[in-house]
Parts: structure tokens; sequence; C-alpha cells
């Protein structure tokens, strides 16, 4: 009944209800996690979006936005539930070159839109390492960063309005497309909310003037923590790099052997690739200050990319790293932790130990500028012994994480994957406000249910069926999802 | 004053049905819109450093923290947090956060809330909550942060935060051009530091009345601020010479800006499509009326007027400022009224809060209406 329903809305070919056809959309970027969905509606244009969501709300259906479905976080799995997919919605709406800002519908791609205002000198500075294939939408939902996000900041310093359809069907405006208002900061809230405030239907997003000189360099390290200690070194100094990025021994070598291969050097421990950008003059002089600390601190060489190809590879191997992770092993988990820069050696000795520890296989590649870790391990899901040691691994690198002061997460979002984590950093009353906070956007909790704040922890929401609390409490586990709540059939 | 302290008067408000106006340290910032409150709650005994770790750029503060100490912790170790709100720096950074309060290092570095990390606030039930944290990236959980800054006390009190700072650069530069030519030369020069590839910290533009204010001369003029190592900031020294006579002003002209606000009756911020502003900017600065002081970030898209008074507010000051306010206001514009005296503020700002999911908002923190009733327009 349901897919007939959403059928006459988005026309037939746009509802998926197969289990076999479904299997697509039962898992995002981290495989780990598979829940099979009831079904999967994509509508075409915003009045079809809205026309779901209201015809969901009116049927009291939970459901789950999805974007590209390139999320590390477990964030966009519907358990049983309807798949609102929303990369049809693909219109840029306006650019204002002179403005330097652009509307656009959620499904937009971010290198589309980076390829799109380039003619014009503009970029759209968040960057994340799935730029070729994530959505704008996805990008809000999750305040996504990337490796720029160092010195350009991240999906919220660079989201100026959006039109947001509720969960209950009403049309809300948050922020301003002109730039400052008053009253509370409602775009500021919904940015980062994980598809569980509604969705985003239209987008207004900052441009940013191309930088007049850019310059990679690629330093090359015998040791992890030599390496660990000079990104210490350039963030004290000052000077903010447009991107200072760490890749570890076994990435390195992991990435050579692969279609991606950078031309980093094989020997290495360690690489930090580090670009600056900004006006000409001051670019050259902080070249040589990067140069310095880097040779100080016992680089064997820093390389400065020749010319735009030369970075442009650069890059490549650092962005497609979890990509050449699939040569290792069928499933990859990756973690999102930040810490305190100053700890970062002292955490990367830790990553050493436990993956010694559990025999597993630690790679580390990573936004270092920002603290931002992304230990990963490639292994095989379907080996359940396996399984156990690598999760017991991820489990104590978080816990060093927290314990050095960090968060659980920079920029891939709290999702199923890390909801049982949530605990060991916010206090109760915390959570019960994130709760609360929910509550006002999405009254009956319908929008993406069971993700971001334990269900558990919600004060009020015991008695709703289906809840934790009402089957019988029971802690979630790290990596263990809470339930979501059952479509009504 | 401790955060346990806040709690326990925020609960005992509420048992006694006595609302509360949340003061910082009472310095600035006197938003003039009335509170209907019994009793004042104010966070200037609840000061200083809580942890400060120069290594990772960040600094954890009691809400109470005058933005000066803040300042003179960072310098020692050649830091700061590039925040600039008008108004004495005795004020606190909890107000600041409050406020949303920022200056014009904001089109470079980023508004109160690009620079917030984490909070520390009691809700209007007691609770204490955090959210956020202490690392410079973090998205766990729902964004309080962002929730709380710009949410004058309503929400909740802020007792701590954690802020991102920035090195200070090795030079820092800063600039006057005069603008008292025709308004054509002026737009032009305007046009082409704006779209020029200069990157200054801050640039703003003055009329006759703000930069007599602040002493640097009787006609409309343009502050430019740079900074960064050397050799960048030569190099746009450099380039601007080519566009304009810059004279070299020194760098702590920034704190008399900050006090542009005076003795104001009303202090009125538009905030614009920059394109918009640069193409007005002449004509709003060449309009010389003693009694109002205007100032524009065209980067930011900011126009900011402040309007003096002797003593009543007469109605041919209140005409201009509603028609200034009106000719820049049309639908492009947002109107931000920072200041106003009482008896105005319901006739010409409505409540700011008024949408669904606001007011949901207010009452799920704020359930029994104790904090800063009013403030808002509520």
């Amino acid at each position: 009944m349901v897919a007939e329903r959403l059928a006459e809305i988005v026309g037939p070919a746009h509802v998926l209800s197969r289990q076999s056809e479904l299997l697509v959309y039962n898992s995002d970027g981290l495989p780990g996690y598979r829940r099979q969905p009831r079904l999967a509606v994509f509508p075409g244009t915003r009045d079809e979006a809205i026309a779901v969501v209201r015809f969901l709300a009116a049927e009291r259906l939970p459901f789950v936005p999805r974007g590209a479905g390139t999320g590390l976080s477990g964030g966009a799995l519907a358990d049983d539930i309807v798949v609102v997919g929303l990369h049809r919605l693909k219109k840029i709406i306006s650019l204002d070159v002179e403005n330097r800002r652009a509307t656009v519908e959620p499904g937009v791609v971010n290198l589309r839109l980076n390829k799109h205002v380039a003619p014009h000198g503009l970029l759209y500075a968040p960057d994340p390492s799935s730029e070729a294939a994530c959505t704008i939408g996805g990008n809000v939902a999750e305040n996504a960063g990337g490796p720029h996000c160092l010195k350009y900041g991240v999906t919220l310093n660079h989201v100026l309005a959006m039109t947001v359809v509720l969960p209950s069907g009403e049309i809300v405006e948050l922020g301003s497309k002109v730039g400052e208002r008053d009253g509370y900061d409602l775009r500021g809230a919904f940015i980062g909310s994980e598809g569980c405030f509604g969705l985003a239907l239209e987008i207004t997003v900052k441009l940013t003037p191309k930088p007049q000189a850019v310059r990679t360099l690629l330093a090359d390290f015998t040791s992890v923590d030599k390496a660990a200690h000079v990104t210490s070194a350039i963030i004290a100094s000052g000077i903010v790099p447009a991107a200072l990025e760490f890749m570890d021994g076994a990435t390195i070598r992991v990435v050579e052997d692969s279609i991606y291969a950078a031309g980093y050097p094989r020997d290495a421990e360690a690489i930090l690739l580090i670009e600056l950008d900004g006006l000409e003059a001051g670019v050259v002089a902080d070249q040589e200050t990067v140069r310095r600390i880097c040779l100080d601190g016992g680089a064997r060489q820093v390389r400065v990319a020749r010319d735009d190809a030369e970075r442009m590879k650069l890059w490549q191997g650092r962005k497609k790293a979890f990509g050449a992770m699939g040569r290792l092993a069928p499933h990859l988990i990756v973690q999102d932790a930040v810490i305190p820069r100053t700890k970062l050696p002292e955490i990367l000795a830790t990553i050493h130990a436990v993956s010694e520890k559990y025999s597993v296989m630690v790679c580390n590649v990573f936004h270092a500028g920002d603290g931002n870790l992304h230990p990963n391990i490639a292994y095989s899901a379907d080996d359940p012994a396996e399984s156990e040691r690598v999760h017991k691994a991820m489990v104590e690198i978080m816990q060093a994480c927290i314990a050095a002061g960090g968060s659980i997460t920079g920029e891939h979002g709290v999702g199923l994957d890390k909801l049982g984590y949530m605990e060991s950093i916010f206090s109760e009353t915390s959570l019960n406000a994130m709760c609360e906070l929910r509550g006002v956007f999405d009254p009956e909790r319908r929008s993406n249910p069971g993700k971001v704040v334990p269900v558990h922890a919600c004060k009020e929401w015991h008695g709703i069926p289906g809840s934790a609390k009402s089957r019988g409490a029971r802690e979630a586990s790290p990596l263990e999802a809470e339930p979501s709540r059952p479509i009504a059939r | 004053m401790s955060t346990e302290r806040v709690a326990a008067a925020i609960r005992d408000s509420v048992a006694a049905s006595r609302p509360l106006r949340i003061s910082g340290r009472g310095m600035w910032l006197d938003a003039g819109r009335p509170v209907r409150a019994d009793a004042t709650l104010s966070l200037k005994d609840d000061s200083g450093v809580v942890s400060y770790v120069p290594g990772d750029l960040t600094l954890t503060v009691r809400a109470g923290t005058p933005l000066a100490e803040i300042a003179d912790v960072t310098s020692e170790r050649d830091q700061w947090l590039p925040l600039d709100p008008y108004g004495s720096p005795d004020g606190s950074i909890g107000a600041t956060l409050a406020t949303a309060s920022a200056g014009p290092l904001a089109s470079s570095f980023g508004l109160a809330r690009d620079l917030v990390l984490g909070v520390e606030f009691v809700n209007g039930s007691g609770e204490t909550i955090r959210g956020g944290g202490k690392v410079v990236k973090n998205v766990a959980g729902f964004d309080l942060s962002r929730l709380l800054t710009g949410s004058w006390g309503t929400l909740g009190v802020i007792t701590e935060a954690t802020l991102r700072l920035y090195a200070r650069p090795a030079v820092d530069r800063t600039f006057v051009i005069d603008l008292g030519g025709p308004e054509k030369h002026v737009t032009s020069i305007v046009r082409a530091i704006v779209t020029s590839p200069l990157a200054p910290y801050a640039l703003l533009l003055l009329s006759a009345s703000a930069a007599r204010s602040i002493g640097v001369g009787e006609s409309p003029a343009c502050l430019i601020r740079f900074g960064g190592n050397e050799a960048v900031v030569r190099a746009q020294v450099g380039a601007l010479s080519q566009l304009s006579r810059p004279e070299e002003l020194e760098t702590k002209i920034w704190l008399a800006v900050r006090q542009l606000d005076g003795n104001s009756h009303s202090t009125i911020r538009i905030s614009s499509l920059p394109q918009r502003v640069v193409a007005h900017a002449a004509r709003m600065l060449h309009e010389d009326i003693p009694f109002i002081r205007t100032s524009i970030d065209p980067r930011r898209g900011i126009l900011r007027i402040a309007v003096d008074s002797d003593g009543e507010v007469d109605q041919r000051e209140l005409r201009a400022d509603l028609r200034v306010t009106e000719e820049n206001g049309g639908g492009a514009s947002e109107v931000i009224f920072e200041k106003l005296p009482p008896e105005v503020w319901a006739q010409v700002s409505p409540s700011v809060v008024a949408d669904g999911l606001s007011r949901g908002i207010r009452t799920a923190y704020d359930p029994h209406n104790v904090l800063n009733p009013g403030i808002l327009g509520d």
C-alpha cells in the first residue's frame, strides 16, 4: 500500500520495494553495518520530496533521509523502514558570482558544484574525500569536513541558509541568504543533525575565491613519531596551512600498490602532505618556514609539487586511500576521533601498541592539522574471530582518544557507529538536552530514528513503543545499533 | 560563583517564580530591550582561565572572564582570540557569545559562532549541560554550542566556553585612506579593494562623523588592517598604494573603533549582500549627519549605524533611524536592532523568536520562563 501511494507521487520507477533491489541501500561507506530498508523512494523534484514527507507524516511512518550513501557512520541505514533518497534533486538553482554564493538542491555532488563555479575563480571549500560522489545535502546532515577544512572551516562555516522540510511536512527557512540575522542559530543547530531534524531541500552556500597561489609539499619521515612532532610544531608556529595531512607507512604502500599510486616514497614510515595557499608573497615565505620545521624535525626530504598535475596526483593518493584499502580485505572500519593536537605523538604510539596487541593492521591516514584521526582497519566482517579482534582494537583506540580529551567524531558523525560512545563524552543532562532539541524539530522522532543520541538517554522517550527501555533496558554497546522502530504494515 | 551556584540560583528563581536578568560583567552591551526580571544573575565573579594549551591553540575560560584578560593571557604566547566586538574590552566572553557579538575582524576570522568550540551552560531548570568539546573539529551530538551562541541567555546561562585561538601575526599594520572625494571616486576605490586579491584582516569604511569620533580626520575614511608574515604584508601594502594613498596608523586605533557606539541610544546593524553594500557605500558615507555614526564592512555586507542622543530621544532622531533602516533594509536585507530606547522596541522590532521552532526550543530549555524573559521580544 505504502509503495503504491509513494509511486503515485514520484512515479513507479522511483520506488523500490523488492528486497533484491534494496540490497544496494543496506549499507553506507562502512560496510560492517547492514540494515535492510523496507522500501526506498526517490523524489525527483522539491515538490515531490515535500509530498513524500507529508505522506509519511500523515501515515506516521519513520524514514531515513539519504544522500549519496558515502557516509562513514552507518547514519543513512534504514532498519526495515523507508529510505528517502535525495540524489535526484540535483539542480544548481542559482549562482551569484559577485556576492560569492550559490543555491543548490541537496543532491548536488560537491565536485559538480566546484566544476560549475571554477570558471568564475570560485570554489566551495569543504572537500570531503568522497567529493566526487557525496552530496551537499549529505554534507549538511553530517557537517562534513575534509582536508582543507583546517584553514577554511567545515560545512557549518559555509552554509548561509536552508529551506527545510520538517518531518511533519512543514516548510521552514533557516539562516539568511543575505548573511546575518538575529534570533536563535537554527541553521547552526540543523547542520550536523544527521537527518534527525528533517530534510534540507535548498541550500545557500558561501563560495570562496580561488587562492592566488598554492604550494603542495610532501615531507617524508622514517618514523611516525617524527612526523607527529613536526605536525605539532607546524601548528604551534602559527602558520595555518590550507591542509596538513598525515599518512603512515602502511597506508603509503597500499596506495602505491593501487591504481591511485601517487609517487609517495614506499620506504617512508610517514609522510605529511602540506598545502599552503594565499597571496604569492606570503606563501613563498611560509613555504620556507614549513620546510625548515620539517627538516629540523627529521624529515628526510621535502618535495614541492612542480605543477598542478603533480599536485593533483599527490592529492589523489590521499583522497583515494580508503578506496585503495579495498586491496587488503573486503571490509573497512574507519574511526574519526579528534584529539588535542599536542597529543598526536602519544596517541599514535598508543594506536601502534593496540594494533600489535590485537594483531590487526591499522592504517593511519588523517587530517593531522586538526588532530582528526582516521585509524582504519581492513578486515573481513565474515570472519567472526577477526571481527572481534578488530572491534576490540577500535574500542581501545577510541577510549584512549576520549581519555586524551578528544571527541569521538570530527566529521563522519555519530550515526549508529558511535552511538555507544556518546555517554562516555556527554552527561545524562547533556544528552537529554540534545533529545529535547530533536524533539522540537521532530516531535514524533520519525526522521532517522535511533541515531546520534542513544534512545535510552532521552528522558521522556522511554514509553515509546519499540524504544530500548520499553523492551527491557540494556546498554547499547559500541558497534551494536539501537533498533529502529519498524514500519507500520 | 561556580556552575553549581548558577544552577542553584536558577532553581531558586524557578521555585520562587522570580525571573532573572542574566548579566556578564555588566560593563557593556546594554541592549536596552526590556527584561521582565525580579533579580539579576551576574557572572562577574565567575572568571578566569580553566585551561590553556598554547600548542593546541585552544583556551577554556569561565564565562565572566573579561575579553581584555583573554587578550593578555594569550598575547603572552603570541596568540589571540580574533574577536573584537563593539564595546569595552572589560566585557565578558560569556556576554560576547550569548549576544553573538563580533567586530571588524569577523570578515576574516568569522563570527562568534565560528570561534566557539564548546560551551557549558545551565538551562532554565537548573541543569548543567555541555555541548561541543575542547578540540577544533567536532560533530559529536547535536550542536548546542551554536544554539547557545546568540541566544541572549534565554536558553541557558553560559558558564564556561572553549575557544579557538590563532597565532598573532608576525606583522600587523593598519592604514587609513581618505574617502572624502566624489562619490564616484569612493565607489571605485572601495570596489577595487574588495575585488582585488588583497586579503586584509579587517576593512572598515567610516562616515565623517564616525571618523571624527575616533580621531582619524574630518572626512569619510577607510581603515584597512593587514596581518601575516613580513612578505605578505609588504606585498599588500604595495598593492594598496597603487590604488590609493594609504597613511599608516597605530594598531590601537582598533580599540577606538570598538568604542564607536559611544553613548548611542540606538545601534542598528543591517546585513545585506556585499555587492549591494559596496554599491551604496559612498552615498551612505557621504550623508554626514552629526549624530549618526555609520560604519560599513563591505566584505561582510554589514552596515552599522549608531545614533546619539543628549537626553530624551527626539522624534527627528527616531525618524532618521527608521529612514536609514527602510532605505537599506528592503527585502534584500536583514535588520538587526542591537540597541534601542526601551519604549521603541515594541514598535520597531517584534519578537525575533516567534517562529514555532524557536518557541519550542525556548520552552524546552527554559520551561518556567525565568531566563531573561522579554529580551528577544518574546
